[in-house]
């Protein structure tokens, strides 16, 4: 309805709220539970009780899980996930923050810690005493899908090794990897160097740190704004050169994008070269769709495909699903879900692993009956702790789909995810 | 390449949509979120009212020479009566083949006169069959239960109106323990739950209630998925006929219609409908659009397509900007608009005076083919369309016609586009 093309902050925002209650209606959280009265009451509602000096009107807010499921179905383009992440982080000004959330902020660091010695940091965290153990103590939810160490080295340890045979090239893209894919699942970004490559480009791999994501969404804003300015300084440079900056996680581009931005008020001329530098990967991929090689192998396959909640949160439609459909015998299922519930670290905590898992009920119910309908062996998602959280709650493995399109080219195993 | 973008995911974007799709088209709708269908009751309205009369329209189609004597531009005028009749007939049958049937008076050229939230007559043309026995013409006394704690329905309210309206009517209350535990809960809370509830609990309450012979009136929370089931189950349990009265938004009863044209066209069609996306610009050559485009993070993304709907709806849904002091015009293609530019011109001094206010009929001007016009009276683009509320001319809240404009607009629109080579 606001034909502005900057994004509005809260206070202004909150007065296109018309209270329809759309939002209340779609809101996966409220559905699940009466703990999160729904996005108009913890959001535009409560908003204008919200006020410097004054105690947080609505404790509430803690609950909503930042899916933007909201901001997706309102008819008038209110930012409501932002106010909620907002009122988050001034309930933690407020109130402080739990040793919990502050650890599942710190991705990065674990990634780090137990990428010295991932068999034993696997062993150590994932045997069901030590699982019970950090429920007690920490009230991580011992059911939840916690990622494994990556044994096989990191991504930039695989990186170091590809570097001299890399592909040279006067097309040059930018490649984001993310702390997932990093320190958990390095061949997500070997698929998408494979890809890359693969189309003719010359790919960069910059030093570069945590999104700030996981510290955003857990209220973090101070230590989440260092991350983000760490990375507009690495990343800034190239930005300004006029390359293409792509990433494999979907919420960390987003994050790159607009969210840290738009959260931490960053609005200088370096942050807005950086946003426009940054792409989904499929966004690329779709952008590029004349550069993409055609020698697919025919892969008859149907794959169940979820498009995250971040990943909507693009406003971009669906890249890896047009992108996919170019493959021959390949046939794509939109799952329609609105979330897979685990919402980034929200599904780890223990008060809120039940909400998520109920929260996901509605993907995990679409992802049973395609494999039931169709044989199916694997589903597809774009962002990996939606992967984990699919496959905890389904059985059945997941895939990103660079994954699939690697595979599709004959440079990647999907059963056993290596490059060919 | 889409053969149709659609803009405006309401009630006439998602027809168009779904009519578009089974001509084959490769449709794809676009919008910023959910259209008003969830404000709504639910119920088709196709005339209601004409200008300035107080008196509810007893046929809407008896009334089209003279609402259209009285506004020539309306869509009606251009969609004549056997393009009214023919939209609402295909809606009606698509309904049913999706398993929400809607139904009217035994007179098909009649309007229904169903009791509003406020108790008050309504008239409508198409109700969904959950509504139908509210109907004012027939003879049962109401019994209207509402739930304790259920803040967006008034039982007594609507009682003691029918009763000054002259009906027997009585209202009765019953704990909202029979639906849900849950200590804070919508309307659509209550219909998620009727779809595992335990019935007979509440229909033994019911029984208990109900005196014989009394018809009961209940807030439109029956059931999202299991709807039809639960209607005549409960019908069944406890004997009498039961109906639906429409809530406070969030409105179940837009919810249900809303959810199974979406699940229609995505699902069934394998339509894409993209949410979250706004589009506010477009580029043109030689007289023809060829892409929109919709911000997004980073970059807006465009949107390259054979033929365009804009159905964006009217100053409420969303097709209209304003500036304070009364400017208003269309968001994307900055077509002209028939509405006052003086903001002293919109409202009329009564606030419900029968002639309803000049603000709301503004729109965009189309012509016979549903193409929207230049103040020259030509097509703006060779291949644009419009449909829905967005249309000059009418007025939907004083003449409750909102449905019936966006439905007989999205078919014409829809069949005009289809037999034009673009």
């Amino acid at each position: 309805m606001f034909n502005a093309d900057t994004w509005l902050p809260p206070e202004v925002s909150l007065d296109l709220c018309i209270k329809c209650n759309i939002c209340v209606s779609y809101c996966p959280v409220a559905e699940a539970t009466d703990l999160f009265p729904g996005p108009k009451y913890a959001g535009p509602q409560a908003q204008r009780f919200r006020m410097a000096g004054q105690p947080a009107p609505d404790l509430s807010v803690d609950y909503c899980s930042g899916c933007r499921v909201c901001n997706e179905v309102c008819p008038n383009d209110v930012n409501i996930m932002e106010m909620n992440a907002r009122a988050r982080a001034a309930l933690v000004a407020e109130k402080g923050i739990p040793l919990r959330n502050r650890l599942l902020g710190r991705n990065e660091l674990l990634g780090k810690v137990g990428s010295r010695a991932p068999r034993l940091a696997n062993f150590a965290l994932h045997n069901p005493v030590s699982r019970v153990a950090v429920d007690a103590l920490f009230g991580i939810a011992k059911e939840a899908p916690l990622p494994r160490w990556s044994t096989t080295g990191t991504f930039v340890d695989w990186w170091e090794k590809h570097y001299p045979h890399r592909l040279i090239s006067d097309k040059k893209v930018v490649y984001f990897h993310g702390c997932a894919t990093m320190y958990y699942e390095p061949f997500i970004g070997k698929a998408a160097v494979a890809v890359l490559e693969h189309m003719g480009y010359e790919v960069i791999v910059p030093p570069q740190n945590c999104c700030g994501l996981p510290m955003l969404s857990n209220g973090e804003f101070k230590a989440a704004g260092k991350l983000y300015d760490n990375n507009l300084r690495k990343l800034g440079p190239l930005a300004a050169e006029g390359y293409d900056i792509v990433g494999t996680s979907t919420s960390c581009t987003l994050t790159l994008k607009e969210e840290a931005p738009h959260l931490l008020d960053r609005h200088s001329e370096t942050t807005q070269a950086l946003t426009h530098a940054v792409w989904d990967i499929f966004e690329w991929i779709r952008d590029h769709e004349d550069e993409l090689p055609r020698d697919f192998i025919q892969m008859e396959m149907v794959i169940p495909y979820h498009p995250p909640c971040q990943y909507r949160a693009h406003r971009v439609g669906r890249p890896s699903m047009d992108v996919l459909a170019l493959i021959p015998g390949v046939e794509v299922h939109e799952s329609h879900a609105r979330c897979c519930g685990i919402a980034g670290t929200y599904g780890y905590k223990k008060e809120k692993y039940d909400i998520a898992m109920k929260v996901g009920q509605e993907l995990f119910s679409f992802i049973l009956e395609e494999e039931e309908h169709h044989h199916t062996e694997f589903n597809a998602c774009d962002s990996e702790t939606c992967r984990w959280q699919i496959e905890h709650g389904t059985g059945q493995e997941s895939r990103h789909p660079i994954e699939i399109l690697a595979a599709a080219y004959g440079l990647y195993d999907l059963e056993t995810r290596t490059t060919l | 390449m889409t053969d149709l973008l659609i803009i405006g995911a309401g009630l006439s974007g998602l027809l168009a949509g779904v009519w578009a799709r089974r001509q084959g088209l490769r449709t794809r709708i676009a919008a910023t979120g959910l259209g008003a269908t969830h404000w709504h009751a639910g119920t088709i309205d196709a005339l209601g009212y004409l200008p300035g009369e107080d008196a509810p329209v007893r046929s809407p189609f008896a009334a089209l020479t003279r609402l259209t004597a009285a506004r020539p531009g309306h869509p009606y005028a251009l969609t004549g009566e056997a393009g009214l009749r023919e939209a609402l007939a295909a809606f009606r049958t698509l309904l049913e083949k999706l398993g929400l049937p809607y139904g009217g008076a035994a007179n098909p050229d009649e309007n229904l006169l169903l009791p509003s939230p406020a108790g008050a007559p309504r008239p409508v043309y198409l109700a969904p069959a959950a509504q139908l026995a509210g109907d004012m013409s027939r003879p049962e006394p109401y019994l209207v239960v509402g739930f304790q704690a259920l803040r967006d329905f008034y039982p007594t309210v609507i009682a003691e109106n029918l009763t000054k309206l002259g009906f027997r009517a009585r209202a009765e209350f019953l704990p909202i323990e029979l639906i849900t535990d849950r200590r804070d809960f919508s309307t659509i809370d209550l219909a998620r739950a009727m779809d595992s509830a335990d019935l007979s609990r509440l229909a033994n309450a019911l029984k208990r209630v109900a005196a014989p012979g009394e018809r009961i009136g209940l807030p439109a929370i029956l059931g999202l998925r299991r709807h039809g089931q639960i209607l005549a189950a409960l019908s069944e349990a406890v004997g009498a006929p039961i109906f639906e009265i429409p809530t406070l938004p969030p409105s179940v009863p837009g919810l249900r219609l809303t959810t199974v044209l979406r699940e229609h066209f995505e699902r069934d069609l394998h339509g894409r409908l993209d949410l979250g996306m706004t589009v506010t610009d477009f580029h043109a050559e030689a007289g023809r659009v060829t892409w929109v485009a919709s911000r997004a993070s980073a970059r807006p993304v465009r949107h390259r397509a054979r033929r365009f709907l804009l159905a964006t709806g009217g100053i409420l849904g969303g097709g209209f900007h304003s500036e304070p002091r009364g400017r208003v015009w269309e968001t994307i293609f900055d077509l002209p608009l028939t509405a006052p530019q003086k903001r002293s011109q919109w409202f009329r001094p009564d606030f419900l005076a029968p002639e309803g206010h000049p603000v709301f009929r503004g729109g965009v001007r189309v012509g016979p083919d549903f193409r929207p016009l230049t103040l020259a009276g030509e097509p703006a683009f060779e291949n644009l369309w419009a449909a829905g509320n967005l249309l000059a001319d009418s007025d939907p809240i004083s003449e409750r016609s909102l449905e019936g404009v966006a439905i007989a607009t999205a078919r014409a629109a829809v069949t005009s586009l289809i037999n034009t080579d673009v």
